[in-house]
Formats: C-alpha cells, sequence, structure tokens
C-alpha cells in the first residue's frame, strides 16, 4: 500500500513541478539538463520505493504511475475545459518576422532560444517566418512566410 | 502573410487573454518550492542533531540526536550521562518509539543488560562512578515506512530509582 501511495504523491508531485519548471526547460535537452533530468530519477527512485528491491514493489510503482498517466491522459481528451491545466496552451511568440517581447518575458525565451530554434528547422532568418508558435511540449514550431 | 495557424487564436494564444492567472499560479508554485528548500535549509524536515539536556537528583542527561527524521535514514544519537554521585545501577529507559519507528543496528558500549521496562527498552549500563562521563552511542535507521510522531522519552534510574526524565517527541516524515 506505501508503495502505491508513494507512487501517486510523486507522480502528481512532478505533475506540477513539470508544469512549474516551464515547458521550453524540459524540451531541451542539453548535456547538463540530461544530467539533471537523471539526478531527478535517482533522486525519485529512492523515495518511491526506498529500500524495497522486491520486483512486486518495482511492479506496483510502475503500474501506479502508468494507471495515473492514463487516467490524465483520458481527462485531458475527455474534459476539454482541463486542457490547459493540465497540458498548457500554446503561445504565439514570432509573428510576421518580429519576436512578441511579451510572450518571449514570460516564457523566459531570449532571441538566441528562438532563432537557435528555426536554425535547427532550417530557418536562416527569422525575416522568413510567418508564425513562431511556442507549442505545449515546449518545441517552438515555425510557419514560414508564403513565397 | 500566411494564414493563422489552425486552432490558434489570437486574442488567447498571442495576446494571452484570459491567461494572467496561469502565470500567477506558476509563480506562486514557484514560490511555494522555493520556500519547501528553505524549509528544507532550516532543517524543519530534520536530520540535524539538536542537544538536550534535563539535570535531577545530581545527574545531568545530554541527548544528542535528531528530533525530526525523514524513512531511511541513518544517524547516529549519543546519551551523555554526568552522576555528581555515585550511580551502582544505572538503567537508560527508551521510550517504544526509538523502536518503532526505526532500527536499532547498534549501542556501543553494549549495555550490560537489556530488558523490558513496562514495553519500554531498559538497557542497564552497570555503575557509573561520581564526577566521571558515561556516553552511549547509538546507531539507528529510520524504517522507511515510519510516519508521524512517536514518544521518543529518555529516563534514567539507579536501580529502581527513577532520576532523570526527559519528555522527548520523535517526529518522521515520509
Amino acid at each position: 500500500m506505501d508503495i502505491v501511495l508513494r507512487g501517486i504523491f510523486v507522480f502528481f508531485a512532478l505533475y506540477v513541478l513539470m508544469r512549474v519548471i516551464g515547458r521550453r526547460e524540459l524540451s531541451k535537452l542539453e548535456p547538463f539538463d540530461l544530467i539533471l533530468l537523471i539526478i531527478l530519477g535517482d533522486a525519485v527512485q529512492q523515495g518511491l520505493t526506498q529500500d524495497d528491491y522486491s520486483l512486486t514493489g518495482s511492479m506496483l510503482a510502475i503500474v501506479t504511475i502508468a494507471v495515473l498517466q492514463v487516467a490524465v491522459s483520458f481527462l485531458n481528451y475527455r474534459f476539454p475545459r482541463l486542457r490547459p491545466v493540465l497540458n498548457g496552451e500554446p503561445v504565439v511568440v514570432v509573428q510576421d518576422g518580429k519576436p512578441i517581447d511579451r510572450n518571449l518575458k514570460r516564457e523566459r525565451l531570449t532571441l538566441d532560444d528562438i532563432a537557435e530554434s528555426a536554425r535547427m528547422q532550417g530557418i536562416g532568418s527569422l525575416d522568413e517566418v510567418a508564425w513562431g508558435v511556442l507549442e505545449t511540449s515546449g518545441t517552438i514550431s515555425f510557419i514560414k512566410k508564403s513565397e | 502573410m500566411a494564414a493563422i495557424p489552425d486552432r490558434i487564436a489570437l486574442p488567447r494564444h498571442r495576446d494571452l487573454e484570459g491567461r494572467a492567472g496561469g502565470i500567477r499560479w506558476r509563480r506562486a508554485m514557484v514560490a511555494l518550492l522555493a520556500l519547501f528548500a528553505v524549509a528544507g535549509l532550516l532543517n524543519v524536515f530534520g536530520q540535524r542533531p539538536e542537544n538536550t539536556t534535563v539535570a535531577a537528583n545530581g545527574v545531568a542527561l545530554r541527548l544528542h540526536a535528531p528530533d525530526a527524521l525523514r524513512g531511511g535514514l541513518l544517524y547516529q544519537a549519543s546519551f551523555t550521562i554526568k552522576p555528581s554521585r555515585t550511580l551502582s545501577h544505572a538503567v537508560l529507559v527508551l521510550a517504544p518509539g526509538w523502536a518503532i519507528t526505526q532500527q536499532i543496528n547498534t549501542l556501543e558500549p553494549s549495555p550490560a543488560t537489556q530488558t523490558s521496562h513496562n514495553g519500554q527498552i531498559a538497557l542497564g549500563l552497570g555503575s557509573i562512578r561520581a564526577g566521571s562521563t558515561y556516553t552511549l552511542f547509538g546507531e539507528f535507521q529510520v524504517n522507511p515506512t515510519s510516519v508521524g510522531r512517536f514518544s521518543g522519552d529518555v529516563t534514567l534510574y539507579d536501580g529502581d530509582t527513577q532520576l532523570v526524565y526527559m519528555n522527548r517527541t520523535i517526529v518522521v516524515y515520509p
């Protein structure tokens, strides 16, 4: 029972934490971010199963988290009004080649971040961009201007 | 200029109308997380040992141990006895909380006797000379599933005579 309760607590604590940290930080996996993620996983594991090395214990933890993940996904699908809370909403960060400063500030994005994302999608200059949208996944999608 | 992408509503997704609450909620949660970390720094969730001393009937008993603990923690506690008169049969009695919440890995020096005293753990320490210092070291590990408040009282007897009593609560965080 204890592991299931811990699993439920850890799931919701991590869910809130991930929503608070911000989508951008979660989507980029630079070497330091990767190390942080590994440390986070290790810290969570210790709190979750503690000194229980049994297969039953690990399965309880895994199944609890999997069931909660499916439940949240179902709520997200079934109740559209919950989506902004559970999943977040996209934010337009570039319009007609011009960054929207207020939205960049809100999402703690710099022009360098935008330019980097654009380059990764084969876009050399923001002048080519009609719309840039920070998606709920943390990636920035770009829609080019019409020729 | 390309058309507005599907399912993007400019008032909501560009001008962020109706989304001020979201950023306030996020900031409040960040503040809460920071507070949690600060509380940890300030020993709210335990582990840092504290000194508790009680003295009566010519004996001083000092306990050096954390008051608050967390599941799985390994820690050391020391019980220091300084009598101003010789104790012929010193017995240190620990409340059940010392054993219910945690594993007692070792007690050094090993008590001469270990018995039950009304459901509590009674450790016979033998004779302690007046003016000397006797320190009993204990190594403990908190049971991972222990959560709550437990009695951590410590009482020192000389034979059947109670000398000093230390009222103490052990708080175990999950």
